[in-house]
């Protein structure tokens, strides 16, 4: 599979001495749908701003679509689209004037301009009310209106930084359909940073969990949560059953990768993966059996336990950057005048 | 080429929202009237006085107002070419903009055409309501482009002075309070709003050299006496010059303030 981002040994260290990156390495496939994981200030925004060429990266070797982007700004522009965590729309324009303001930015002709917003602005349900200033859209609209501007001059790559920030289930789930949408009809690829863990389970086909510049892991969610010891199928036996054969026939599925028995008799069975699919075995292996049994209960490994194994407990608030507080106090503000 | 383009749509954006902003429109004629109406005036009894119009060498001091009205307008106006890029950095617009391949050189350019544009529309407006009022432009429409290019590029001076201190200055209250602290002074130690005849012989001195009076020399020049081009070309020369130079040191500012 060709690679669309190579990054080798990345280092950003800003003016004021804060080493923002320190040393990451990795790449991303042509059509995947990349997740950056990571506490705050870990380094996100900055990687994908030093990937857009907006930031000139301190060392490292950076290519996007097999280019050096630290000698081809331009050309790596105009292959990638982005988001911004702060959702930047100017709200004294309609969203109309955004998005095609936005195309004459990418030097799109008049005709191109149009057919493109209408198209997109229609995808993203906000054709309706294009003539409406933005200053009148709910935060969930705005953050829309964001990634829908994102697209206009139809990047190969598009990067998502927080598009799902403050935003209530529903919406979010709108967003992530858009996001798969784009990679299923226009194979773009997607690099995107989030702090809901569910959302990057789900949708990521790989993630990436970075703390403090340096990234602690790297993989498919499914691979990142069976390192940590996968699903955990608890079950209780009839007080006078012997479960010993079937104990012993659980054991030889491939995924069962330990059985133990806890302090009230229950065992514990630690599987890597697809622990629902066992849970059927177990019952029918019992019937076959003629064993009983009590109680059982499946808990699903989650990725939170991954993060948080990786990046620890503690709160990173020292570390939270100031445009992140000063947007924060702005969307609170927004919706309280709503 | 792109440079043009680019630093046009950067120009729009900002219009339209001056034009929308039913305020600032408003305002931008209810302050010559107001100058006009009050200060004329008041000051025009004065100088009804043909004793004290000889010696100040004023005949009719609402034409000799007017420039300095002018001039005024667009000195207030240029601090809003720096907050619109404070503004744009704060909500992550500028980010936005740097990212789009756009040349970067548009970004200051096009927040001073805004002003430069904004100001044109303005210095329309006060010709219209001085002339509403009774003054009479020696110099005819001719003259009026005339006066619009000459305050138009004092207007990019303000503009790309504003814009260059929004590179260090973050906040716009702070910008606002720093534009004002600097034009206020300049403006009362022109020619714009009283002859220098009717100065001290410091304050005469300090107005010599004040860019303010540059601006106003070829303004006044035009409304008052006609094309007498070695009145009108120093002045100019000086405005046009200086916008030159402010903004390509406002270029120089903004190249280093936005890499990072
Ligand atoms: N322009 C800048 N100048 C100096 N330091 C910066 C700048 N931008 C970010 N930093 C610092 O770099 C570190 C990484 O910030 P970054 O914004 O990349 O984190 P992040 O992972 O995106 O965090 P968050 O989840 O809060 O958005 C932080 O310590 C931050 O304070
Ligand atoms: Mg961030």
């Amino acid at each position: 599979m060709s690679k669309t981002i190579e990054v080798e040994n990345l280092v950003k260290v800003y003016r004021n001495g804060v080493r923002a990156v320190d040393g990451l390495s990795f790449s991303v496939d042509k059509g995947e749908i990349f997740g950056f994981l990571g506490p705050n200030g870990a380094g996100k925004s900055t990687t994908i701003k030093i990937l857009i060429g907006l930031v000139n990266p301190t060392e490292g070797r950076l290519l996007v679509n097999g280019i050096d982007i630290t000698k081809h700004t331009t050309e790596i522009k105009r292959a990638t689209g982005y988001a911004s965590q702060e959702t930047a729309i100017d709200d004294r324009l309609t969203a109309w004037e955004n998005i095609t303001l936005q195309g004459h930015y990418y030097h799109l002709n008049g005709r191109e301009i149009r057919t493109r917003s209408e198209e997109i602005l229609r995808m993203f349900d906000l054709y309706e009310r294009r003539n409406d200033l933005a200053e009148t859209f709910s935060g969930g609209m705005l953050k829309r209106l964001d990634i829908a501007e994102a697209l206009i001059h139809r990047p190969q790559i598009l990067f998502l930084d927080e598009p799902t920030l403050g935003l209530d289930v529903q919406t979010r789930q709108v967003i992530w359909t858009y996001i798969e949408r784009l990679r299923e009809e226009h194979g773009m690829t997607i690099f995107v940073t989030t702090h809901y863990m569910e959302e990057a389970d789900t949708l990521c086909d790989r993630v990436t969990i970075i703390d403090r510049g340096t990234i602690k892991a790297i993989d498919r969610p499914e691979a990142l949560k069976a390192q940590l010891g996968g699903d955990v199928i608890t079950v209780s036996f009839s007080a006078n059953s012997e479960p010993t054969s079937v104990l012993e026939r659980i054991r030889q599925i491939e995924q069962v990768l330990s059985i133990e028995k806890n302090g009230n008799g229950a065992h514990r069975i630690m599987v890597s993966e697809e622990g629902e699919k066992i849970v059927p075995q177990l019952f029918a292996l019992c019937e076959k059996e003629g064993i009983t049994i009590d109680a059982v209960s499946l808990k699903k490994a989650s990725l939170d336990d991954v993060y948080l194994h990786y990046t620890g407990h503690a709160m990173r608030n020292a570390e939270e950057s100031k445009e992140t507080h000063f947007k924060a106090r702005m969307m609170r503000g927004k919706a309280r005048r709503k | 080429m792109t440079l043009l383009t680019d630093t046009w749509f950067i120009a729009k954006r900002e219009l339209i929202k001056f034009l929308r902003t039913k305020v600032r429109v408003v305002v931008t004629l209810v302050q010559p009237i107001l100058w006009l109406g009050l200060m004329g005036n008041m000051m025009g009894k004065v100088f009804d006085n043909p004793y004290v119009a000889q010696a100040m060498g004023v005949s009719n001091y609402m034409a000799f107002m007017t420039p300095g009205i002018i001039i005024m307008t667009v000195l207030f106006g240029g601090v809003f070419g720096g907050i619109s890029i404070v503004w744009d950095r704060r909500v992550g617009y500028l980010e936005k903009l740097l990212a789009a391949p756009i040349h970067r050189g548009a970004i200051p350019f096009g927040k001073t055409l805004a002003v430069m544009i904004q100001n044109g529309i303005q210095v329309l407006a006060i010709v219209g309501i001085a002339a509403a009022f009774g003054v009479h432009f020696e110099t005819g429409f001719a003259g009026i482009l005339g006066l619009m290019i000459v305050a138009m590029f004092f207007g990019a001076i303000l503009s790309s002075i504003s814009l260059s201190l929004a590179a260090s200055i973050k906040t716009m209250e702070t910008l606002m309070a720093i534009v004002n602290f600097l034009t206020m002074p300049l403006m009362f130690t022109s020619t714009a709003l009283f002859p220098s005849e009717a100065m001290p012989n410091w304050l005469a001195a300090i107005a010599r050299i004040n860019p303010v009076t540059y601006a106003v020399g070829p303004i006044r020049e035009l409304v008052l006496h006609g094309w007498d081009w070695s009145k009108i070309l120093p002045g100019l020369a000086v405005i046009v010059g200086l916008a030159i130079l402010f903004m390509l040191i406002s270029q120089l500012i903004f190249q280093r303030a936005t890499t990072d």
